[in-house]
């Protein structure tokens, strides 16, 4: 079949080029060397987490809501530990501050069986 | 899932020599050609369970061997040479003829200095006996566009058929 231009010596030259135009065979093992590239990469590889392109509405709210959640939760859990640290610390200075009255008491007795007196 | 074994064996046999001829002619490279085939195949092995039927999985052979192969010309960067569309500009075409063994000997050489969309065109055409309308459907061009790179290439390619082959007439004399 002529292309465009219906020319005798064109037809001609299109007949040879159909003829000279034959397949080619690949090189030797063609088959082979696909089939093994083929099995190769049927080994099992390791699975990859990846989100799917578009989550529904309702998922997307869902993890919003989930997330808020976390953060309230984990706001709510680091101002208990700040009051149980405060109320520890309280607990400590109340605790020195009678260890201290108690040793003041015993030098007070203990000077005053020596007969020193305070505040005469 | 893939194709069976035995199956994907029967296919490449099949189908081999059109991927590969159809690769080398559009890229001009053995080893490139080679490459391109293998990449077409294993894309088959892959997408197999989506390809029913032989005149399918020919077609898409056809098909995926072309654009794998354009890609690869793409990717080589190699420009025929600068003064290809003088030899078209060229209004007076002697009368020589130029044999068919003749031709065939000096075929791929030839046909490496075409611009890329004339030799996918031309081996569309005479090597895999396609129409103009169905290259077009296959590239994804206007029916006109690809039969003017068909004239063209022809035209082209039939100037230097004439041309190199005297020259190789004198060579050998």
């Amino acid at each position: 079949m002529s292309v465009n231009q219906p020319e005798e010596s064109f037809t001609k030259f299109e007949q040879e080029l159909a003829q000279a135009m034959r397949g080619v065979d690949p090189p030797e093992g063609f088959a082979e060397r696909v089939l093994a590239r083929a099995q190769a990469s049927e080994r099992p590889r390791a699975r990859v987490l990846a989100m799917p392109r578009r989550l529904p509405l309702w998922t997307s709210g869902a993890i919003a809501a989930a997330l808020l959640v976390g953060v309230f939760a984990g706001d709510q859990l680091h101002a208990r530990h700040q009051r149980e640290r405060a109320q520890l610390a309280q607990q400590q200075f109340e605790a020195g501050v009678r260890i201290t009255d108690e040793a003041l008491e015993h030098t007070r007795e203990q000077l005053a069986q020596a007969g020193v007196r305070f505040g005469e | 899932m893939a194709i069976a074994n035995d199956e994907f064996r029967r296919l490449i046999e099949t189908h081999q020599r059109m991927v590969f001829s159809i690769a080398l002619r559009v890229t001009g490279d053995y080893a490139t050609a080679e490459e391109v085939a293998q990449d077409v195949f294993l894309e088959l092995h892959r997408s197999g369970e989506r390809l029913a039927g032989e005149d399918h999985i020919r077609y898409w052979l056809r098909r995926v061997a072309t654009h794998r192969a354009i890609d690869a010309l793409r990717r080589q960067a190699q420009r025929p040479e600068a003064d290809a569309e003088e030899w078209v500009e060229e209004q007076h075409v002697d009368g020589a003829s130029v044999s068919s063994a003749g031709l065939q000997a000096r075929l791929d050489d030839l046909l490496r200095t075409l611009p890329e969309p004339m030799r996918v065109a031309v081996v569309l055409r005479y090597q895999e006996e396609m129409l103009p309308d169905e290259i077009a459907r296959m590239l994804g061009q206007p029916v006109a566009s690809v039969k003017s790179h068909l004239h063209r290439g022809l035209t082209l390619l039939r100037r230097k058929a004439a041309v190199t082959m005297k020259e190789y007439v004198r060579e050998s004399a």
